[in-house]
C-alpha cells in the first residue's frame, strides 16, 4: 500500500532532524578534514599552508607509519581469527542444555557492556608486569617473568585478547542466535545417517552459521580498525617502543596531542579508504561463500 | 565514539542548567546581579593526592578570602590533553582565564598569540618574584621576561626502599651517586635475592633530558631553544647514546624493570618489587603515604667522569590566556589569585601536601623555622639537589615545539633501545631525524 503525505513538505520536515544531524557530524567534518588533508596548520591561529600531497607522500614514505599498518593488520587479524574461534566454541557451549545457564550467559554478555577504559584497567591490572595476578601465576607457573612494558610482541598479544575480551560477548550474541537457527532435524538425520558431532558442526551447523560468521568478520575487523582506541589509551598508549601503536592511536596523537591537524586529516583519510577497500574485499572473496539458506 | 557520550550528555545537562539559571536570574532585580562575584575559570591537570589540594585548599581558600571573586577549578585530564583542550578553546574563542601547562607546553604556548605574559598583567612589585627560587624562575623567564607564574615545580630525584638496602648489606642511609654506583649497588640487590629488580623510572624522556642536564649537555641547538627557536636536538650526540647505553645494560642485566612512562613504574616499587625509583618529586607525599617500608631519597644520579650541571625544573606553571579581552575587574581577580598563590602559607601547604618545591624562598624559611625538614627529611631532598650544580644554557631546561611529540618520539626510542629491538645509537637516530621534522613543519607554520 502506497501512503501519501497530504502536505508536500511534510515529509522533509521529518526528515530534517536525522539530515541535519548526519550533514552536522558526520558530512562536514568529513569535508573539512579532506580538504586538511591537503595542509599543515598552525594549531591556534588554524591558519593553513597548503603543501598539497606533501602529507600523504610523508605518511607512505614513513617507516613509522608502515610499521603502524603491520602492526594494525595483526592486530585484527588476531582479533578475527583468535577472538571470533573463541566466540564461536563459547556460543556452542552456552547453546548447550546447561544448568544455571542464564547465568552463564550474562557473565559471557558482560565484557561487551563495559566501557573500553574499564575494560582496558582490567586487563593492564592482570598483567602489570610488578604486581599483576596473571603475571605472577605466569611467574609460578613457568619461572618466567613477562614483562609486557618492555616487551613489545607480548604487548600485541596483551592487546588482542583484551579487546578479543571485549568483543566476546558481541560475538557471541549472535553465534547464539545462529545456532539457535540451525534446524534440529537436519542434525538429527545426520545423526541418525552415522555423522559424528565434528562433522555434523562443519557440514552443517557451520555453513548454516556462515551469514552471521560473515557479518560477524565484518564487524570485528571495523572493531579492530576504529574502535580499539580506548583500550590502547589506556594500556599501553602505543608502547612500548611503538609496539602497540595501532593506525587509530597514532591518528589521535598526531591531531589531538600535537595538534598536527593536517597530518591527521590525512591520516584519517587513508584510514578510511583501507577499511573501505578491506570491506570491499571481504564482501567480494569471503561474501561469496556465504549460504543464506 | 561512545566514550564521548558522557560529555555530550554532560554538556547537554550544563545547557539546560544554564537555561533554568537564566531563566531563575530573570525574576532577580538588576542590582542584585552586580553583586554577583567575579568568575574566573582554572584548567588544572592535577590528579590523585594533588587534585584535593589545588580544589580544597587553593581554590576555596582563595574564594573564601576574595568573596568579590569566584575561581572555578576545573580538571581537564593530563598535561597533554589539558593543553590540548586549551587549543580547542582558544580558537573556538572561549578559553579559560587561567590554565595549568607543563614545561613541554612553553614554546607552543609562547607561540600561540594566545597569552598575556604575567609581568604585563602584576604591576611591580606586586609579587615580588624575587623571592622565587632562581632555577624555577629561569625556566618560564624567556629573553629575560617571565611569561608564565611559576606554580608547581619539581624535579627529578632517586627514591629507594631502606629496608631492601638493609638485607642487600647496603647501607640504607646512603642512596647511589652515580650510574656506577646504581650498577654495583643493584647486582647486589638481585644477587642477594633483596629485590627482583634493582631500579626503575619515570617519565623516560624527561629522564634523558635530566641526565643531560645533569652533564650539563644541551639537548637540542640554539642553548636549548633559549637563544632562538630550536631547529635541531642533539640528544642523538655521543652524551644521549652513552646515558641510553647504560640503560640498556641495565636492563641486560636485569637490573633495570621498565615500568611503562609517567607514573606506572611507581607500582613497581611501592610492591617491594624494585628497589630504587627515578621520579619526579611532585611524588614523595604519595610515595611516603604509600610505601609499607621506610623511603629514602638522594639526588638524582649522575654519570661519572662528566662535567657537572644540575638537574633540570619540571612541573607546570600558570599561563593567561587573553580570550576575546578580559576586562579590569577579570584581571584583577587573576593577579589577586596569583599573589594568594605565591603566599608563603600557601606555598608551604602545598609544598607539604604534594612535595612539589616551596617555590619562593619566604615559604623556605617558614617551613624550617616550623621543623618541616627535619620530620620530613625526603621533602628537602629535591631543594639541596637544586641548590648545587651551575646555572648555564643546558640546566634551564629545554624549549621545543610540538614539544609533546617529541617526548613520545623519545620515550618510544628508549623503549626500542632497552628492549632490545634497536641499539641505543640506532634509536635515538632515528628519533632525532623525526624530531628534526617536526621542528621543521613547526617553524613553518608558527611565525
Amino acid at each position: 500500500m502506497e501512503g501519501r503525505f497530504p502536505n508536500r513538505m511534510l515529509p522533509y520536515a521529518l526528515l530534517f532532524p536525522s539530515l541535519a544531524v548526519v550533514v552536522v557530524f558526520l558530512i562536514a567534518p568529513a569535508v573539512q578534514s579532506l580538504r586538511l588533508a591537503f595542509y599543515e596548520v598552525s594549531p591556534f591561529t588554524g591558519r593553513g599552508l597548503f603543501v598539497g600531497l606533501s602529507n600523504f607522500r610523508v605518511l607512505l614514505g614513513s617507516d613509522i607509519y608502515r610499521h603502524s599498518l603491520e602492526i594494525t593488520l595483526l592486530v585484527a587479524a588476531g582479533i578475527v581469527v583468535a577472538g571470533m574461534t573463541v566466540s564461536l566454541g563459547v556460543a556452542v557451549l552456552a547453546s548447550q542444555p546447561l544448568r544455571g545457564l542464564g547465568l552463564y550467559r550474562v557473565a559471557i554478555l558482560w565484557p561487551y557492556a563495559l566501557s573500553p577504559a574499564v575494560a582496558g584497567t582490567i586487563w593492564a591490572l592482570l598483567f602489570d608486569p610488578s604486581t599483576g595476578p596473571a603475571t605472577l601465576t605466569i611467574r609460578a607457573l613457568t619461572g618466567l617473568s613477562p614483562n609486557w612494558m618492555m616487551n613489545g610482541a607480548y604487548a600485541v598479544w596483551v592487546v588482542i585478547v583484551a579487546a578479543s575480551w571485549k568483543m566476546l560477548g558481541f560475538n557471541v550474541v549472535f553465534f547464539l542466535a545462529g545456532l539457535q537457527a540451525v534446524p534440529a532435524e537436519l542434525r538429527e538425520a545426520a545423526h541418525v545417517d552415522g555423522a559424528g558431532a565434528a562433522r555434523v558442526f562443519w557440514r552443517i551447523t557451520f555453513p548454516i552459521l556462515s551469514p552471521i560468521t560473515f557479518f560477524l568478520f565484518v564487524m570485528n575487523s571495523l572493531y579492530a580498525f576504529f574502535e580499539l582506541f580506548g583500550l590502547i589509551d589506556v594500556m599501553t598508549q602505543g608502547g612500548p617502543g611503538g609496539a602497540t601503536d595501532i593506525l587509530i592511536y597514532r591518528l589521535y596523537q598526531d591531531a589531538f596531542i600535537s595538534a598536527r591537524w593536517g597530518m591527521g586529516s590525512a591520516q584519517s583519510i587513508l584510514l578510511f579508504v583501507m577499511v573501505g577497500i578491506l570491506t570491499a574485499l571481504q564482501f567480494r572473496f569471503a561474501g561469496r561463500r556465504v549460504f543464506y539458506g | 565514539m561512545s566514550h564521548r557520550r558522557p560529555d555530550w550528555c554532560a554538556r547537554v545537562a550544563k545547557a539546560l542548567a544554564v537555561a533554568v539559571g537564566i531563566a531563575a536570574l530573570g525574576g532577580a532585580a538588576a542590582p542584585a546581579a552586580a553583586q554577583q562575584p567575579v568568575k574566573i575559570t582554572l584548567w588544572h591537570a592535577m590528579g590523585g593526592a594533588r587534585y584535593d589540594a589545588i580544589t580544597k585548599d587553593i581554590a576555596a581558600g582563595f574564594n573564601k578570602a576574595n568573596p568579590e571573586y569566584a575561581l572555578e577549578p576545573l580538571y581537564t585530564g593530563s598535561y597533554a590533553e589539558t593543553v590540548t583542550k586549551a587549543i580547542a578553546a582558544i580558537r573556538a574563542g572561549n578559553p579559560p582565564h587561567v590554565i595549568q601547562v607543563f614545561e613541554v607546553g612553553t614554546q607552543t604556548m609562547l607561540d600561540s598569540g594566545a597569552i598575556i605574559p604575567v609581568t604585563e598583567i602584576v604591576k611591580p612589585g606586586a609579587i615580588n618574584f624575587g623571592d622565587y627560587i632562581e632555577p624555577i624562575l629561569n625556566y618560564y623567564r624567556v629573553g629575560g621576561q617571565l611569561y608564565s607564574m611559576p606554580f608547581n615545580s619539581s624535579t627529578a630525584i632517586i627514591y629507594y626502599n631502606k629496608d631492601v638496602f638493609q638485607k642487600a648489606g647496603l647501607d640504607p642511609n646512603k642512596p647511589p651517586a652515580t650510574y656506577k654506583d646504581v650498577e654495583e649497588m643493584g647486582r647486589k640487590i638481585v644477587s642477594s635475592g633483596a629485590a627482583r629488580a634493582a631500579i626503575t623510572f619515570g617519565w623516560p624522556s624527561w629522564m634523558l633530558e635530566q641526565s643531560h642536564a645533569m652533564s650539563n649537555k644541551l639537548y637540542a641547538d640554539h642553548d636549548n631553544g633559549r637563544s632562538g627557536r630550536a631547529t635541531r636536538v642533539l640528544f642523538n650526540e655521543p652524551f644521549g647514546v652513552e646515558a641510553l647505553t647504560r640503560w640498556k645494560r641495565w636492563a641486560d642485566e636485569k637490573l633495570l624493570a621498565y615500568g611503562g612512562r609517567e607514573y606506572a613504574p611507581n607500582k613497581a616499587f611501592l610492591s617491594g618489587e624494585v628497589a630504587m625509583l627515578m621520579q619526579s618529586t611532585s611524588q614523595v607525599t604519595t610515595i611516603e603515604k604509600a610505601a609499607k617500608f621506610p623511603v629514602g631519597t638522594g639526588f638524582l644520579p649522575r654519570i661519572e667522569g662528566q662535567p657537572v650541571g644540575r638537574s633540570v625544573i619540571g612541573g607546570a606553571s600558570f599561563w593567561v590566556l587573553k580570550g576575546s579581552g578580559r576586562s579590569a575587574k577579570e584581571l584583577d581577580a587573576i593577579v589577586k589569585f596569583f599573589k594568594f598563590v605565591a603566599e608563603p602559607e600557601e606555598t608551604a601547604k602545598w609544598h607539604e601536601d604534594t612535595g612539589y618545591f616551596p617555590a619562593t624562598k619566604t615559604a623556605v624559611a617558614l617551613l624550617t623555622k616550623r621543623g618541616w625538614f627535619a620530620q620530613h627529611p625526603n621533602h628537602e631532598t629535591a631543594f639541596k639537589q637544586m641548590q648545587q650544580g651551575i646555572d648555564s644554557p643546558a640546566t634551564r631546561g629545554v624549549l621545543l615545539g610540538n614539544f609533546v611529540q617529541i617526548r613520545n618520539i623519545t620515550d618510544t626510542a628508549i623503549e626500542k633501545a632497552v628492549s632490545g629491538k634497536l641499539s641505543p645509537k640506532e634509536a635515538l637516530d632515528e628519533a632525532a631525524a623525526e624530531s628534526n621534522k617536526l621542528l621543521a613543519e613547526y617553524g613553518r607554520i608558527t611565525k
